[in-house]
């Protein structure tokens, strides 16, 4: 007999006693960043909707009572703005522009649980948030709105970045994955390190377009090179060439490098310097790496 | 010899003590080392330094201490008896380290073998003797490894003391028998009335000598093995005996520390930690192959489900 092991996160009760219609039930339902299936709770009359998710590390397991469970699972099940769910429905019907009511535009043959998250408490008052809303007579329609979305998931992006503040969340690169090590004090990080985290935070829970869309909003530019927001992979040491120094610092003793730059730029560098050299590469990326010419 | 000590919790290492006759505050004494228990795959181990004024070198001699295994047990109860009597310039001490100690030391992350804990336990009676105030000069000890080497190292660590290791010192200096006697008679109570800490229901006693070989032995250590905990304290998990029956027997365990080779390893070492948990190949749930957990989860080892 499998147990399973919750931590449950809430701020009302999952299970509520005195009105116990229905009980708190897994869903399974369509994972927005995914398309694919997720793992869902909803609460008692479906009020509430949580995510769960599970904490996995090899060579864990777990003693309960006179048991022993192989796995070392740990699961979360966490309150979840049920809107995420319900957004990427009415974006697909809105393209066709039309108002409609949305329990007409919540559903999914494959997830047929999903009209359920009409009835959380949250849904039906916070779909102005993503949606314009027409009201005829005692019906209500709704049409999916790009403009209000964004504004919505940058409200959520800020405060995100609020959260990671409060709860000291490094949010730099130099961490040490393991036992999150901070290599820089908080203070050295920028306020965009925490918006890119927050935004990256947001974007578990949004299609790979709307994350886009909101890096834009964000005004945070595209970074040039994943690398630069990811620590260095790993997989160069899988490599089966010896190991060489990146850069070949002796290249450029020669006395044609060895040239000092000049101490005052002259009126046509000065000029070239206040280009924008967004989107340009910089000079050494002409300098072919050894890879790429042994390949030859 | 009082075990209550060590009875109250025979998880631990424990030091027992006779008084220091005074007489080895003033004189100039020799000192023996010897051990019990150094093969058993049951029951604690006992360090034994037994001290003495050199010049009270012949009186032990007359006690006819002798190499505790020619002895029986009733022989060996008698002689601790006697240097019991001499107390007057006859001191000893002992280390008890339990058989719990000798399994996690041996079997910790970074491995502590047995002969470096005998000698860690052998300097510590040493210590402890000078420490007491007993005026060391002469220092006999039967060998663990190779004699010259422990002898270099237990010289150094005593600058001003004549340190002597030997094979068999236990027959060859009365000093070290006494010692000798003493180590194997705490052993031998310590084992008789062994407490169980865990609930074993009415324990089966007769476990034999301990020894790997005794057909007793492997039959209690076959009787007594449970399938996800192995065995009670009392047994040194660390002996291959023990491990080889749990692999065979009991249910697998696997550690983080633990070697694996070929691909496992390979996956293991290589990208285990991170890796393995971006894209749907580790067994996760994300069906799109380009989604990227965002590291805050990774970092966390969380990951979202698609069924329990």
């Amino acid at each position: 007999v499998m147990s399973l092991i919750f931590i449950l996160m809430s701020t009302d009760s999952v299970i509520d006693t005195h009105r116990p219609e229905s009980d708190p039930a897994f869903v399974r339902l369509r994972n927005p960043s995914t398309d694919s299936a997720s793992l869902y709770m909803l609460g008692s009359d479906d009020l509430q909707l949580y995510e769960v998710k599970a904490f996995e590390e090899d060579f864990h397991s777990w003693f309960v009572g006179q048991t022993v469970q192989r796995d070392g699972r740990l699961l979360f099940v966490t309150p979840m703005d049920p809107l995420f769910l319900i957004l990427p429905y009415l974006i697909k019907v809105g393209k066709e522009g039309k108002f409609q009511p949305v329990d007409q535009v919540v559903m999914d043959e494959e997830f047929p649980a999903c009209s359920r998250l009409l009835s959380c408490t949250r849904s039906q008052a916070s779909l102005h948030h993503i949606a314009e809303e027409k009201e005829v007579g005692s019906l209500k329609f709704h049409r999916y709105s790009q403009e209000k979305t964004m504004n919505w998931l940058k409200k959520k992006v800020e405060r995100t970045v609020v959260a990671l503040k409060k709860r000291n969340i490094s949010v730099g690169e130099g961490v040490k994955s393991t036992t999150y090590v901070r290599v820089k004090s908080e203070s050295d990080y920028h306020e965009e390190d925490y918006l890119r985290y927050a935004h990256g935070l947001i974007s578990e829970y949004i299609s790979e377009d709307l994350s886009k869309a909101l890096l834009i909003h964000l005004g945070l530019p595209e970074l040039t090179s994943p690398k630069e927001t990811e620590p260095p992979s790993k997989k160069r040491k899988l490599s089966d060439k010896p190991v060489e120094a990146g850069e070949d610092y002796t290249k450029f003793n020669s006395a044609d490098f060895a040239r000092k730059p000049p101490k005052k730029m002259t009126a046509a560098q000065k000029s070239l310097a206040k280009v924008d050299k967004s989107g340009m590469k910089p000079m050494s990326s002409f300098f072919s790496p050894k890879v790429k010419a042994e390949k030859k | 010899m009082d075990l209550s000590p060590f009875e109250k919790d025979n998880s631990v290492s424990c030091r027992l003590a006779s008084q220091i006759p005074d007489v080895c505050k003033i004189e100039d004494c020799c000192l023996g080392i010897d051990e019990a228990g150094r093969g058993p795959v049951l029951g604690p181990m006992v360090y034994g330094i037994c001290f003495c004024p050199v010049s009270k070198k012949e009186q032990l001699k007359d006690l006819k201490v002798a190499d505790s295994k020619t002895l029986t047990e009733a022989e060996r109860e008698n002689l601790f008896q006697k240097l019991d009597e001499a107390r007057n310039y006859v001191g000893w001490a002992l280390q008890i380290l339990s058989p719990n100690i000798i399994s996690t030391s041996m079997l910790q992350r970074t491995k502590y073998n047995l002969n470096a804990l005998s000698h860690d336990t052998a300097i510590g009676l040493v210590q402890y003797a000078l420490d007491s105030g007993v005026q060391l000069k002469e220092v006999y000890v039967d060998t663990v490894g190779p004699a010259e080497k422990y002898e270099e190292k237990l010289s150094q660590r005593f600058p001003g003391i004549e340190v002597t290791v030997r094979p068999k010192a236990d027959s060859l200096f009365p000093i070290v028998s006494a010692a000798s006697i003493c180590a194997k008679v705490a052993r031998d109570r310590a084992v008789k009335g062994w407490n169980f800490s865990e609930d074993l229901g009415e324990v089966d006693t007769d476990y034999g000598s301990g020894y790997p070989n005794d057909p007793k032995t492997k039959a209690w250590l076959l009787k007594y093995l449970d399938p996800v905990f192995g065995y009670s304290q009392f047994v040194r998990f660390s002996w291959s005996t023990a491990q080889t029956l749990m692999d065979s027997k009991a249910v697998t365990v696997h550690w983080d520390d633990d070697e694996e080779d070929g691909e496992k390893a390979a996956q293991r070492k290589n990208n285990r930690s991170m890796l393995s948990y971006f894209g749907a190949s580790a067994g996760g749930n994300d069906q799109n192959p380009t989604h990227q957990t965002h590291r805050f989860f990774t970092e966390r080892r969380l990951k979202s489900l698609d069924t329990l």
